[in-house]
């Protein structure tokens, strides 16, 4: 079962690539749709099918592979990884709706998104550390070579810079792995093995250290995110979907994962310094998305101030905070799938994505009045607005970690603030206003090319309403997960008497 | 003294698939010699199938009992066996692809493979040599076909100031080597064989003399030269250039696999009593190959020289595994070799197919290959990124062993820098696939615009293409179906009696912090 | 002392004295043709010391090998190449010079001292004199079979890999056909006559 999910797609992947014979761009989307859709089908089936009450792996998978190294094909999800699983069925299908129909070599854009698909779905159920790393290692050249081939005028300099950068988050990432698993004495990498270790806790701060960097990049986390403006902007829109949507949830999926994971005792005396981290990342994510005169690197800086929420909910540790950090995992993905998609649109529509030349694009005439109407909602949804998926996300985050770190949390909600004013100052210049009267019609918006955010606008809205829908899954995960550092924690202490650095 | 009594004593049997190279060598030549240029149809095929022959007689001798042969000039115990399989393998590899680079440069094939055959047979005879006499008549073998191969092209100035630059660059390793053994001979009395020089040595009670660390800079000087570690490289990247590129391919493999054997031996046999300082000194060579390799390989513009920079990078992750000695150390350098044997080639093979369509190797002039060339992209793509060690391919998972074997070790330090360089080398490997397939079609570069059509039926590219296919499955599956591979690897260092003798040695450079305990090295069920 | 060993300390003196004396004359005179001839002498004084050294055979085949094989070779490269050539005196040549002199001297204080510094284990068998030719044929047909048959090898190749290199190229018509305009390579491009690079 979870095996079709990262199988069907690499090869489908393949037979895009090497099928023999002219295939046509149309015939080559047309077969990449199918295995999405099939993909998205598999994953309502696995939501269905899960055991709500179980907070173990379930679905598991095992093949021994190599045994010598440790490594086994071992897959598994538990709620945290199901909701991403199908976060990412559904964001390869929205991705692939929103590349253009005659989109330049269609084979190898299509084949290269899939093998994200099925790379990213197989790190997400992977129950081995090198298993994950392994798939987490090949987006690294799909990502390079989409972003090279066909983004924007500074491509190959922005792409070089991803490629820089994710390959020292990978080498940090196995450091840690190889440091883990030497020094806990396991001789293998199976996940489950050690969650069990007891290092010493000098030497899980250096490890998780380690670990924060190597996924702060991906995420990323402020110091390290100098790649992510360039690569968002320079990216074309289905490429953006999947960094924005699906490669960050891939690092705040491996902090929680194997961070906070393996690694309690040490998050847990760490968690007050990360919330600081976070409170920062969002303030800068927001300043610096006020100061932003172009609507891609403004959504893509709010970008960074979203991922801080989620590492705020992890720091705060309770289990409301952590379940609103998942739910913000899934939220973000989808509210930053609309926003990419509709600059996208008005992008491939106006011809420009400067604020300062954006006008009047409600004009219901002349105007692109339903992508626009769609960019407000889309907006509302990322600043937090009640009623829409964002807000109840960073409505638990807030709410449960609130009681711990009180400070940083405040600092957040003014991080929300500033949210609001700079997509007000977004949909202000660009919607609204009054459409210049020398610039002529725009072009339709097709009904395909409305389609995706019609998706994702259906989903925002009804998780919003129905948020239930969204944590039942996670519940008892996230309640597992804090509940197992608060013990380990309390045992930590209590056996060996470390002093707690406060 | 009948024949079969005599051939019983010696244990000549050992020695059957270098017999069996050998008979296929002077079956090339006679045949040539009566048929004249048009044994070319038939000889190439020839020598494939007497390589293969000899691996396969290699296979069988896998379990054998009896492995000291010619009164212990010999010995073929299992990691001979397995380097003794690389290194023919590598030649039966390099055969399909130099057929029509050798055609078309207008040489005679028959002599070209009668010379690398009998490199062949030096690089095998070198793996199993037990003895300092034996060991340095097939190094000598090894390096004077090598010399001969490489101003083959002997019309191409490139090619004679190669052949003229490793003659003498090699003879001067060469002599250095010999300075060392003779002084291995002295110390131990007049003792050759490798396993009676330490007990020798000790017996003399010159077990820390000024002698034995001289002979074994000396040693160490030779073998790096042959394994081309830094600062013994300086020949690699002007050889590698000037060269044909089919016998660069055999040097790159081939003759660093009979290196790489020839270090295991003599390091463990024969200097066991100043193991800590062969270890700090090889360290010593690999972190400067490892980072001086990889960082000069980003400044390359010609493919060859890169695949130079990068083959010395190479050969700083492989000294990894001889470093830390343990049998998984071992083992992942055995691993890791079978794996860049075949990436490696099939990065060489693509080099020559674009080489002899366009004439030239310059990496600007293969920007916008995909559109003209798909197979030839893809397979370069896939060998570089192996080489690059980016998962699922091959490379990746002999990287990881390798590390995995150093971290096991204690070896922090290696593995780190290990680590860190392989990211940069992932740059400039991505660089050539980059200029290949990102490339806008209007960015085509002229050799690529003027791409003559794909002909395969041209004598001697399809067997160019096979190889380039065989390379390209492998690299794609080995890493994935590993498993066969690493029980050869392991397999061959478990039954190999000289490095279970040695225990293996606390690690030269740890990082470990001070107040952890060492964790302690078990031979773990690797 | 008895008149033998006055004898013997007296040519190794002598012998000692125009091997350094000889060998210095290679390296430091500027025409090459006295360097191969001295080179010569080198080779004639090192046979004298394996005569001292009661070994009979060795020199023998020292003189025979180096001199008549290795010096004469290279005696006549020189005359066949026959290249005068002025070098322009390279500045500051004094400075690589001296570096080279520093390595030199600083390696053979090395080698010396490990020379001295080691108690060198000596064979105590007897010495074998004349009947050393006896003794290496035995050792090639026993223990050291193997390398002698390979050595059989490398002589082979060695002799193919001369002619290959020595023979006349010709390129044979039926060669230049079509396929050149398919394939090209660098190799082909230059001429027999080309000059090197520069």
């Amino acid at each position: 079962m979870l095996s079709l999910l990262i199988w069907v797609p690499i090869i489908g992947a393949g037979v895009i690539a090497f099928a023999p014979g002219e295939v046509s761009g149309a015939r080559a989307r047309l077969g990449a749709i199918g295995v999405s859709g099939f993909l998205i089908g598999l994953s309502a089936l696995l939501l269905f099918q899960f055991d709500l009450g179980n907070p173990e792996m379930q679905f598991q998978e095992y093949i021994p592979w190599i045994e010598s190294l440790g490594l086994n094909y071992q897959l598994g999800v538990d709620g945290l990884s199901l909701l991403l699983l199908s976060l990412n069925s559904l964001l390869i299908l929205i991705s692939i709706l929103s590349s253009k129909i005659d989109i330049e070599r269609p084979r190898l854009f299509f084949s290269l998104i899939l093998l994200i698909a099925g790379g990213v779905a197989g790190a997400f159920v992977a129950q081995n550390l090198l298993l994950f790393f392994l798939f987490y290692e090949l987006e690294l050249i799909p990502f390079y070579l989409l972003v090279s081939i066909w983004g924007g005028s500074r491509r190959s300099y922005a792409a070089t810079k991803f490629l820089i950068y994710t390959a020292v988050s990978g080498a940090c990432i196995l450091l840690a792995f190889l440091g883990l698993v030497w020094f806990s004495e396991a001789s293998t990498f199976a996940y489950d093995t050690l969650m069990g270790q007891m290092l010493p806790l000098g030497l899980q701060f250096v490890l998780l250290a380690l670990m924060l960097v190597g996924f702060g990049i991906k995420i990323p986390l402020v110091p390290f995110h100098t790649w992510l403006p360039d690569t968002y902007v320079e990216a074309s829109t289905p490429v953006a979907i999947l960094l924005g949507g699906i490669l960050a949830k891939l690092g705040t999926y491996g902090i929680f994962r194997f961070g906070l994971g393996l690694f309690p005792e040490a998050w847990s005396n760490l968690s007050p310094y990360l919330a600081i981290w976070a409170a920062i990342s969002i303030m800068y994510g927001a300043m610096a998305a006020i100061a932003q005169k172009d609507i891609k690197r403004m959504v893509a800086y709010s970008s960074i101030g979203h991922m801080g929420y989620i590492l705020l909910g992890g720091a705060a540790l309770t289990s409301l905070s952590v379940i609103g950090s998942i739910s913000q995992m899934v939220a973000h993905g989808l509210i930053l799938a609309v926003l990419f998609n509709l600059v996208g649109v008005v992008e491939a529509k106006v011809g420009t994505r400067e604020l300062d030349v954006l006008n009047g694009l409600m004009n219901p005439l002349r105007g692109l009045p339903a992508t626009s109407s769609l960019l407000v909602m889309g907006a509302m949804a990322s600043a937090g607005i009640p009623g829409l998926v964002g807000f109840i996300a960073e409505f638990m985050i807030f709410q449960g970690s609130y009681e711990r770190f009180p400070i940083q949390t405040l600092l957040a909600v003014v991080g929300t603030g500033l949210t609001a004013v700079y997509f007000v100052i977004l949909l202000n210049r660009t919607c609204f206003g009054k459409l210049d009267n020398s610039t002529s019609y725009y072009p339709e918006v097709t009904f395909g090319e409305q389609v995706p955010a019609l998706i994702l606008a259906t989903l925002i809205i009804f998780l919003g309403l129905q948020p239930t829908w969204l944590v039942r899954w996670i519940e008892p995960t996230g309640t597992a997960m804090v509940a197992a550092v608060s013990t380990e924690s309390a045992a930590q202490v209590a056996t060996l008497s470390v002093p707690v650095v406060e | 003294m009948d024949f079969a009594n005599l051939s019983a004593q010696l244990n000549a049997g050992a020695i059957l698939p270098e017999g069996i190279v050998i008979i296929t060598l002077l079956v090339t030549l006679v045949w040539d010699l009566i048929v004249g240029r048009s044994s070319t149809k038939v000889t190439p095929y020839v020598a494939i199938v007497g390589l293969l022959i000899a691996t396969g007689t290699l296979f069988l001798q896998w379990d054998t009992t009896e492995p000291i042969s010619f009164l212990g000039s010999f010995n073929g115990d299992a990691i001979s066996l397995i380097f003794r399989g690389i290194i023919a393998i590598s030649a039966a590899v390099t055969i399909p692809i130099s057929i029509r680079y050798v055609e078309q440069s207008g040489t005679s094939l028959a002599e070209f493979i009668t010379i690398l055959l009998t490199a062949t047979v030096g690089g095998m005879f070198l793996s199993g040599a037990d003895e300092l006499v034996m060991i340095f008549v097939s190094l000598e073998t090894l390096s004077i076909s090598s010399y001969l191969l490489t101003g083959y092209m002997k019309r191409d100035p490139r090619s004679n100031e190669a052949a003229l630059k490793y003659l003498l660059i090699g003879a001067a390793s060469s002599a250095i080597f010999l300075y060392g053994i003779s002084l291995l001979y002295g110390l131990s009395g007049g003792e050759t064989r490798l396993s009676a020089i330490t007990a020798s040595i000790i017996s003399n009670g010159l077990d820390e003399s000024l002698g034995l660390v001289i002979a074994l800079v000396f040693v160490i000087a030779g073998i790096a030269f042959k394994i081309a570690a830094v600062p013994f490289h300086q020949w690699t990247p002007d050889v590698y250039e000037g060269s044909p590129t089919p016998v660069v391919a055999f040097l790159s493999v081939g003759s660093k696999a009979a290196g790489f054997a020839l270090a295991v031996r003599l390091l463990v046999s024969a200097f066991p009593l100043v193991s800590d300082q062969w270890r700090f000194v090889l360290t010593a060579l690999a972190i400067l190959s490892m980072v001086l390799g990889n960082v000069v390989a980003l400044a390359q513009t010609s493919m060859k020289r890169l695949l130079a920079y990068s083959s010395i990078a190479q050969a700083g992750f492989l000294m990894i595994g001889l470093i830390v000695g343990t049998d998984a150390g071992y083992s992942s350098m055995v691993f890791y070799l079978m794996i860049y044997l075949f990436m490696n080639l099939g990065g060489f093979a693509c080099v020559i197919l674009f080489t002899l369509r366009t004439g030239t190797d310059e990496i600007n002039e293969y920007s916008g290959l995909y559109q003209k060339d798909p197979l030839l992209t893809l397979a370069l793509s896939i060998c570089l990124l192996s080489l690059g060690g980016i998962p699922p391919l091959a490379g990746f998972f002999g990287k990881i062993y390798l590390f995995w074997a150093g971290w096991q070790a204690g070896a922090y330090g290696l593995v780190l820098i290990g680590l860190i360089t392989s990211v940069i080398s992932i740059y400039y490997y991505i660089r050539v696939v980059k200029t290949m397939v990102v490339k806008e079609p209007q960015e085509m570069s002229e050799a690529v615009a003027n791409y003559p059509e794909i002909q395969w039926n041209l004598t001697g590219m399809r067997p160019l293409q096979v190889s380039i296919v065989v390379a390209l499955v492998f690299t794609s599956l080995a890493g994935v179906l590993a498993n066969p591979l690493f029980n050869l690897a392991t397999g061959s260092v478990s039954k190999t009696p000289m490095l279970q003798a040695t225990e293996p040695m606390t690690p030269v450079v740890s990082q470990a912090p001070e107040q952890l305990p060492m964790p302690t090295v078990e031979s773990v069920d690797l | 002392m008895n008149l033998a060993e006055g004898v013997q300390i007296v040519s190794l003196g002598v012998l000692a004295f125009l091997m350094l004396a000889t060998s210095l004359g290679v390296v430091l005179l500027d025409n090459i043709v006295y360097s191969a001839f001295l080179l010569g002498g080198v080779f004639i004084s090192i046979s004298g010391l394996y005569i001292l050294l009661n070994a009979g055979f060795v020199a023998a085949a020292q003189i025979l090998i180096y001199v008549g094989a290795v010096n004469v070779l290279i005696l006549f490269g020189i005359m066949l190449v026959n290249k005068r050539q002025d070098f322009t005196p390279v500045r500051n040549a004094w400075l690589g010079k001296a570096a080279t002199a520093i390595v030199c001297f600083g390696l053979f204080a090395l080698l010396s001292t490990m020379v001295l510094a080691t108690a060198w284990p000596i064979s105590s068998g007897p010495i074998a004199g004349d009947a050393a030719l006896v003794e290496i044929g035995k050792h090639f047909f026993s223990d050291y079979l193997l390398p002698f048959e390979l050595a059989s090898v490398l002589l082979l190749m060695a002799l193919i890999g001369a002619i290959v290199l020595a023979r006349r190229e010709f390129l044979p018509e039926e060669m230049v056909d079509s396929t050149d305009e398919v394939l090209t390579l660098p190799e082909r491009r230059r001429e027999l006559t080309s000059t090197p690079r520069q």
